[in-house]
């Protein structure tokens, strides 16, 4: 089975034809030599560079595995990682962003937990069954991570985080993490075709092949989001009338971090449309929707070693359920997938191909009655040429009698 | 003297009879309901001209109600069931043949053709064996293999008699009710249409369920089961078209009427010498249709993912279209008949669904509006399109040219129904949308162009109705 899901987290306000110019960066400043990493630990840092700030990326696979985003003012910011304190987990600071001064805002998302619900009456809505159908989930810190070196890739500014758990169910299965960095406009190929600027970044899950624990099993994934001054604290929906990238979906979901007063600008957000694909090259029959629950906050930090080192201490924690499928659909089966598509902030637009096809279409009927109303208002006009001679005295004509 | 006038008077009354108005008709009188020059006897076929419709379109819809049940069975994709069943019933070669076969007395040709046909419609699916006509031994054929070819056959017969049955059903409209109420029979014609496919998608499921109950299984047993009672509605169209058959002959009996028999030879390469006006109808029947039936056979998910219905109400708000087509017809056809201006009203439709289209692609607004729009756009067009087919085409030609017009909308409807699928997989509902205004665009084109085009000729398509029966009777007057 597999079930991938795109996630991205993001600036707005920098306008969409920015460019930046990304670097990839596995394990900053570590000496292998005198820290060994343990295995399946990896930390990758993408620095995208603008005019005159930085946004720096942090994937980490040490705990659960997290995202962090730093945007800093400035263009020489670095990343200091203290690298023995950091692969202890327990001490905050361990991670930083210098100059801390210029640090203008950070946010980090997390995937803590897998959950699985065996769904008795197929109504595919997990907030209200009780707590006995949820099997014990899957903890996300406790999966064995990949190498991330092994599925870097420097140019298309990639990267791909696989881990399994130790359970029977994931003797076979994958959870993958593919993280991509973008330094322009543009649109991935792949549904849900989410339009991505210099400003974002994008995550790409997929839960491969793993063995459900009942007959009626679905899934829902569990997320928690820190934000330095203000976390991810609301979902919003908002309707579009373009489907053009998405063949029947008409909604986009955008988790946002912002001041209480809702007319103040969006300082960061994570953006997803709400449908996943059961299939890695879905067609159009593939599309299952999925939901999500109302973002709570939570207690205590997630269980991220990134989180932990950067974050620490008093920070609001909030998290939400990310829930797939629907009534009616098929549970999942061992050659079922599933795609669930998050995405980027910037408004999709009709693509040139629709305005084109509508100015042609209007357009020359109204040429046509502008023309046609002219030509018949001219043969209006034209003088009529009689017929008949009037009948009048010509010269030289005598009228006989 | 007294006597040669008599004479003079008996010979006038011979000559006139074919007057229908005329009252010194044949010696012997007829109740009103008999004589086929009457305005109620004109009704009582127009009754039979309706039900005769209506068991064929009932039949035609068949595997859209049933569409669940006919993809288990045959286990193939859903768009391959909607191309190629809506595919092969449009064979519109043979459509255009019989086209220009049913002139004259080869409108009864046709009809003979359409009992034949309807009696493969009865059973196009498979079935235990049954005594009966030549197709009867395909089906036991079919009964035993259980083959999904053998429904395709079925309705390909089916495909070769319905829509024969269409263009001999306009082209007799035309002969019985040219210059009278033909924009009205237009609408009744399209509203039994309407009602027979609406009544159809909304019993055969549960007609379905019935059969399965009492059989016991599903499978193509019941599936067969179900299928032949809806071919019992073309029993009954069997019969109002052997009524009808029997009608006609009277009335050109009593009428002396000679149909078509002015010595013009009928070819197939009229279709050539069509006028160019002629060519515009096409162009406008085509662009317009296109937009309209593959939209409601792809659109109950639109509404459910785009504007959050329950299927119920998505199935509901799709058949709308239809429900309001089968009263608004024939209202809307009188109004026609009453006012004339046939190429506004057609403009009138065509820029409502357009509007209705861009609606429905570019707002949120309640869909139940568009719809209706839609609705009732789909209703004034039949009325005020087809009859136009009759003022610009010489009689002798009109089976011809409606046979045309029918095939090329259907092999329009084929292959936009097959492109709609696609682009629907591959872009989403706003590109299908924006394709559809795209083709109500190119019909918004031909209308205007026809407008002008017969405004500039100085010909008589977009006449009033009082002008028209003036300009009727000038030639009858003339022709005598």
């Amino acid at each position: 089975m597999l079930l991938t899901v795109r996630f991205s987290s993001s600036f707005i306000g920098n306008g969409n034809n920015y460019r930046r110019n990304v670097s990839l960066e596995l394990n900053p400043g570590l000496n292998s030599l005198l820290t060994p990493l343990p295995p399946g630990v990896g930390l990758l840092h993408v620095r995208a560079l603008g005019k005159n700030n930085t946004l720096h990326y942090l994937l980490c696979s040490q705990g659960a595995p997290a995202l962090l985003l730093v945007h800093t003012s400035s263009i020489s910011s670095k990343v200091e990682v203290d690298w023995p304190a950091f692969l202890m987990q327990n001490t905050t600071g361990s991670l930083k962003v210098t100059p801390e001064s210029s640090v203008l805002y950070s946010n980090a998302l997390v995937f803590t937990r897998l959950w699985e619900y065996d769904d008795v009456n197929d109504t595919a809505d997990p907030e209200h069954l009780p707590p006995s159908s949820f099997f014990q989930p899957y903890e996300l810190q406790n999966f064995t991570w990949g190498d991330l070196n092994k599925t870097l890739d420097p140019t298309g500014h990639t990267a791909l985080l696989c881990g399994r758990d130790a359970s029977e169910s994931f003797s076979n299965g994958l959870l993958c993490l593919k993280f991509s960095a973008f330094d322009f406009e543009g649109r991935d190929q792949g549904w849900p075709s989410l339009l991505h600027n210099a400003n974002s970044s994008q995550l790409r899950m997929g839960l491969d092949v793993v063995a459900p624990r009942s007959n009626r099993s679905r899934f829902s994934l569990e997320l928690q989001a820190v934000g330095d001054s203000q976390p991810m604290s609301r979902v919003d929906m908002l309707r579009s009338i373009d489907d053009e990238y998405t063949p029947s979906i008409f909604k986009v979901s955008q988790w946002v971090s912002s001041p209480v007063n809702s007319t103040s600008p969006v300082l960061g957000y994570a953006q997803w449309k709400p449908v996943a694909y059961r299939r890695p090259s879905p067609v159009f029959e593939d599309a299952t929707p999925c939901r999500h629950s109302t973002p709570v906050p939570v207690a205590q930090l997630p269980p991220s070693g990134l989180v932990r080192a950067y974050f620490g201490g008093e920070h609001q924690t909030t998290g939400l359920n990310m829930t797939f499928s629907i009534t009616g659909d098929p549970f999942y089966n061992t050659t079922w997938t599933v795609l669930v598509g998050l995405g980027s902030p910037p408004v999709d637009l009709f693509s040139p191909l629709v305005l084109v096809i509508m100015v042609v279409g209007l357009g020359t009927p109204m040429l046509i009655i502008l023309l046609g109303g002219v030509c018949a208002c001219v043969r209006k006009n034209r003088p009529q040429t009689q017929v008949y001679e009037p009948i009048q005295a010509k010269p030289g004509y005598v009228s006989r009698l | 003297m007294a006597e040669e006038r008599q004479k003079l008077l008996d010979e006038e009354g011979g000559i006139s009879s074919s007057d229908p108005r005329n009252e010194s008709g044949p010696v012997k009188p007829m109740s009103a309901l008999c004589d086929p020059r009457q305005l109620l006897h004109r009704i009582f076929v127009l009754l039979f001209m309706c039900f005769l419709g209506f068991g064929s379109y009932f039949c035609y819809d068949n595997p859209a109600a049933l569409q669940t049940q006919v993809i288990q069975i045959s286990e193939t994709k859903q768009c391959v069931v909607f191309g190629v069943l809506s595919a092969l019933t449009r064979n519109w070669l043979i459509r255009t043949s019989i086209g220009h076969e049913a002139q004259h007395i080869h409108v009864h040709a046709a009809l003979c053709l359409v009992l034949l046909a309807q009696r493969g419609a009865l059973f196009p699916g498979g079935l235990p064996a049954r005594q009966g006509l030549w197709n009867q031994v395909i089906v036991a054929v079919g009964a035993l293999l259980d083959l999904f070819w053998l429904m395709e056959i079925g309705r390909f017969v089916f495909g070769i008699g319905g829509e024969s049955l269409a263009v001999a059903q306009n082209t007799y409209a035309v002969n019985w009710f040219k210059g009278k109420e033909l924009n009205l029979v237009f609408g009744l014609q399209l509203s039994m249409a309407r009602l027979g496919s609406t009544v159809n998608m909304n019993i055969m499921g549960s007609v379905y369920n019935r059969v399965a109950d009492l059989v016991g299984l599903t499978g193509h047993t019941t599936l067969g089961v179900s299928l032949m009672i809806a071919g019992a509605t073309c029993i009954f169209s069997l019969v109002c078209a052997l009524v009808l058959g029997y009608l006609d002959k009277r009335a050109e009996r009593i009428l002396n009427k000679e149909q078509g028999g002015t010595g013009e030879v009928i070819k197939l390469t009229d279709v050539k010498d069509f006028p160019f006006p002629l060519w515009l109808i096409f162009i406008i029947c085509v662009g317009y249709y296109v937009a309209i039936f593959p939209f409601i056979g792809l659109g109950q998910v639109f509404f459910i993912e785009k504007f959050n219905f329950s299927p119920a109400e998505a199935r509901a708000i799709n058949s709308i279209v239809y429900i309001i087509s089968a009263p608004a017809s024939p209202v809307l056809g009188f109004m026609v008949d009453r006012i004339g201006k046939n190429v506004i009203w057609v403009l009138c439709a065509v820029v409502t669904t357009l509007i209705a289209h861009m609606m429905l692609a570019f707002t949120f607004w309640n869909p139940w509006i568009a719809m209706s729009l839609l609705g009732l756009s789909y209703s004034l067009l039949a009325c005020a399109l087809w009859p136009m087919v009759a003022f610009v085409v010489p009689e002798h030609q009109l089976g011809t040219a409606y046979g045309f017009m029918q095939s090329i909308q259907n092999l329009g409807l084929a292959l936009i129904s097959m492109a709609a699928g696609s682009i629907l997989d591959n872009k989403g509902y706003l590109f299908l949308e924006v394709f559809f205004s795209a083709c109500v665009c190119l019909a918004l084109i031909a209308v205007v162009m026809l407008y002008f085009v017969d405004c500039l000729r100085g010909g008589d398509l977009n006449l009033s109705a009082s002008a028209r029966a003036k300009l009727l009777k000038c030639s009858n007057s003339d022709s005598e």
